[in-house]
């Protein structure tokens, strides 16, 4: 299966559209295709679960989709705009605007407070300091966190780490969140309480939510369950709740 | 596209990052601190040795001495002398100087007596020549009286009515002096009979050391040392003569070689700075390679993290270089230390230009090895770097 897919509300214009999108490395003489030639739409508001076996693309399509990653072929448009088109800096700009990234492995700055960590993306947002602390205050406080702001990530179990991570993401209220396995590196019920947690945003705040896993447990909450394998769609289900 | 980033936000970043691995940061300003010192140091003897032996445009003083002497222990000439050199076209005065080291070799601390005569040297007192303490009558009442340099009677911690002894003259102090010339702030003046009388090798009434002569003009100083030497060539005790600053100069020419190869030591520590600071950085850059991808995923643009990698070396640099600059003129402040050889002076400079100087290579140093690191590390691909360990 390879044709376009299109997730969530059926009428509304896709928020994500991906056309031909392709992403080639180069090793040596060989060339390694982890995404190949996939067409896919997403609407705005859906939260969609990317499932595959390693190696299928689901991580590459992620990170073109953040925008941290830029295709060999095909156009990727998100809210309109052509990433491909976009120089360095108005990429960065525009991930800084619209990309919530939530990492497997949370990848909090060591040195850093869970409020300075919070903090850290609206630094490039030219906000007062305090606004910065509203928004910090109320991220940390929609995830939990209130109390453990002045903590190091060294001081956090790993829940708790990845939920600064969710409200790092979330602090500069961007229109899309995107998780890396966000509970890959949690016990059962962290995994769930971060769920239950990115969960509520998609429903509260509307955010689209993507998320890459292998766990069928996280699947089962996105309306929508995307199957890929050697860089291909093989198959989309939909969930309606 | 256009945004506006937190600078005050991005600066409190910088100084997380520094202050919270104080081990790291400690030890790299530590460091810096250290070369710096030690180039501020070297360069402060560079600019003692400038100033004691390169001829200036308004240098008018020329230096007699006995031909085929290098010590003031051994350069002896007839006080007549005298007569002769004032009545030569363009000499303006010339000034019979006894002098006496208490050690002719290179030392941080000898003391030079000028033995002169006091109505014509108070007449024609050294270029810039300011009395700080005491009085010009108490100079002229007693015999065994000195007008002391600042930075001797500093470094002596003398004060007016002291008395003092160093190579077996012993002299009270009647004053002490400020003065442009280096020769003269590192030197006692006592009248010239007392120090001829004062003389323990041999030494009679009638001798000097040299003559120190002002001439008109700067221009005709090569001329007016010619004309002294040709005068005495064919006395028993001919005389070379040099404008003051080439007669320091080989006078204290080991000293000048040394001081010379010491400047490479200054160098080198430089060198040590930016390898300090450029370790320092590409170690830090190294340990943040993920850290900047998750920055970059975050939207920081690669030349927003170059600057901060360049503004820590900038604070590395300022403040290490100002604690060891400030260290070493301190240092030289409080020691007011002079190299002195054969009588000649070679002050150790402890102008705060100099503190600044290295202040200002230290910061340039400090941003330069930031940028490299900085700018390797926000380069490289997210995706590769985000998986970095």
């Amino acid at each position: 299966m390879n044709g376009t897919t299109s997730t969530g509300e059926d009428n509304a214009t896709p928020l994500i559209e991906c056309r031909d999108l392709t992403r080639e490395f180069r090793r040596g003489e060989q060339v390694i295709r982890p995404l190949d030639g996939l067409d896919l739409e997403l609407a705005a508001g859906s939260f969609v679960a990317l499932m595959g076996p390693s190696g299928s693309g689901k991580s590459t399509l992620l990170n073109l989709i953040a925008g941290i990653d830029r295709p060999t072929r095909g156009t990727l448009r998100i809210g309109g705009r052509d990433l491909g088109r976009l120089s360095g800096r108005d990429l960065a700009d525009w991930r800084s605007r619209q990309i919530g990234y939530i990492f497997q492995l949370y990848n909090l700055v060591p040195v850093l407070t869970a409020y300075e960590n919070v903090e850290l993306p609206l630094l490039l947002h030219g906000l007062s300091r305090g606004e910065r602390h509203r928004r910090v205050s109320e991220a940390l406080a929609r995830v939990g966190l209130v109390d453990r702001h002045r903590h190091f990530p060294r001081q956090l179990s790993g829940g708790q780490e990845q939920r600064v991570a969710i409200a790092r993401a979330i602090v500069t209220d961007p229109a899309i969140l995107l998780a890396d396995e966000p509970t890959g590196d949690l016990d059962h019920d962290s995994a769930a309480a971060v769920m239950d947690l990115l969960t509520s945003l998609h429903r509260e705040l509307g955010k689209t939510l993507v998320v890459v896993t292998h766990d069928p447990a996280v699947a089962e909450r996105a309306q929508r369950t995307l199957h890929l394998e050697k860089g291909r769609l093989v198959a989309a289900a939909e969930i309606t709740r | 596209m256009t945004r506006r980033v937190s600078v005050t936000g991005l600066l409190a970043l910088v100084l997380r990052r520094l202050s919270r691995r104080p081990l790291r940061t400690g030890l790299t300003l530590g460091g810096i601190a250290l070369a710096m010192f030690l180039y501020t140091m070297v360069d402060a003897m560079r600019a003692g040795v400038r100033e004691a032996t390169e001829a200036g445009p308004d240098d008018r003083t020329l230096v007699v001495y006995r031909e085929n002497r290098w010590c003031p222990f051994t350069s002896r000439l007839p006080q007549w002398y005298l007569d002769r050199i004032e009545g030569i076209d363009g000499v303006v005065s010339a000034t019979p100087m006894a002098i006496r080291v208490s050690n002719c070799r290179a030392s941080l601390d000898v003391v030079t007596f000028r033995g002169v005569p006091v109505e014509s040297f108070l007449a024609n007192p050294p270029t810039g020549f300011t009395l700080l303490a005491g009085e010009t009558t108490a100079f002229r009442g007693r015999g065994d009286a000195a007008l002391v340099g600042e930075p001797l009677a500093a470094r002596r911690g003398l004060r007016v009515g002291d008395r003092f002894e160093a190579a077996g003259i012993s002299v009270v102090v009647a004053g002490i002096f400020a003065s442009d010339e280096p020769q003269d702030r590192n030197a006692a003046y006592v009248p010239l009979a007392f120090l001829q009388e004062s003389a323990t090798r041999g030494s009679t009434g009638g001798e000097v050391t040299q003559f120190n002569v002002v001439v008109d003009s700067s221009d005709r100083l090569e001329a007016v040392a010619a004309e002294i030497d040709r005068l005495f060539e064919h006395e028993v005790h001919p005389t070379s003569t040099r404008p003051e600053r080439a007669f320091v100069a080989r006078a204290a020419r080991d000293i000048v070689a040394l001081v010379g190869f010491a400047s490479l030591l200054g160098w080198a520590a430089l060198g040590a700075v930016f390898g300090l600071v450029a370790n320092a950085m590409v170690l830090a850059m190294q340990d943040r390679v993920r850290d900047h991808a998750v920055m970059r995923t975050l939207g920081f643009t690669g030349g927003v993290l170059t600057l901060l990698a360049a503004a820590e070396g900038l604070l590395l640099g300022l403040v290490g270089g100002a604690l060891g600059a400030s260290a070493a003129w301190m240092v030289l402040t409080v020691g007011r230390f002079s190299l002195t050889v054969e009588g000649a002076n070679l002050e150790l400079a402890s102008d705060p230009a100099i503190a600044l100087t290295g202040i200002g290579i230290a910061i340039a140093v400090g941003v330069v090895a930031g940028l490299v690191p900085g700018l390797q590390s926000a380069r490289g691909e997210i995706v590769a770097n985000l998986r970095t360990t």
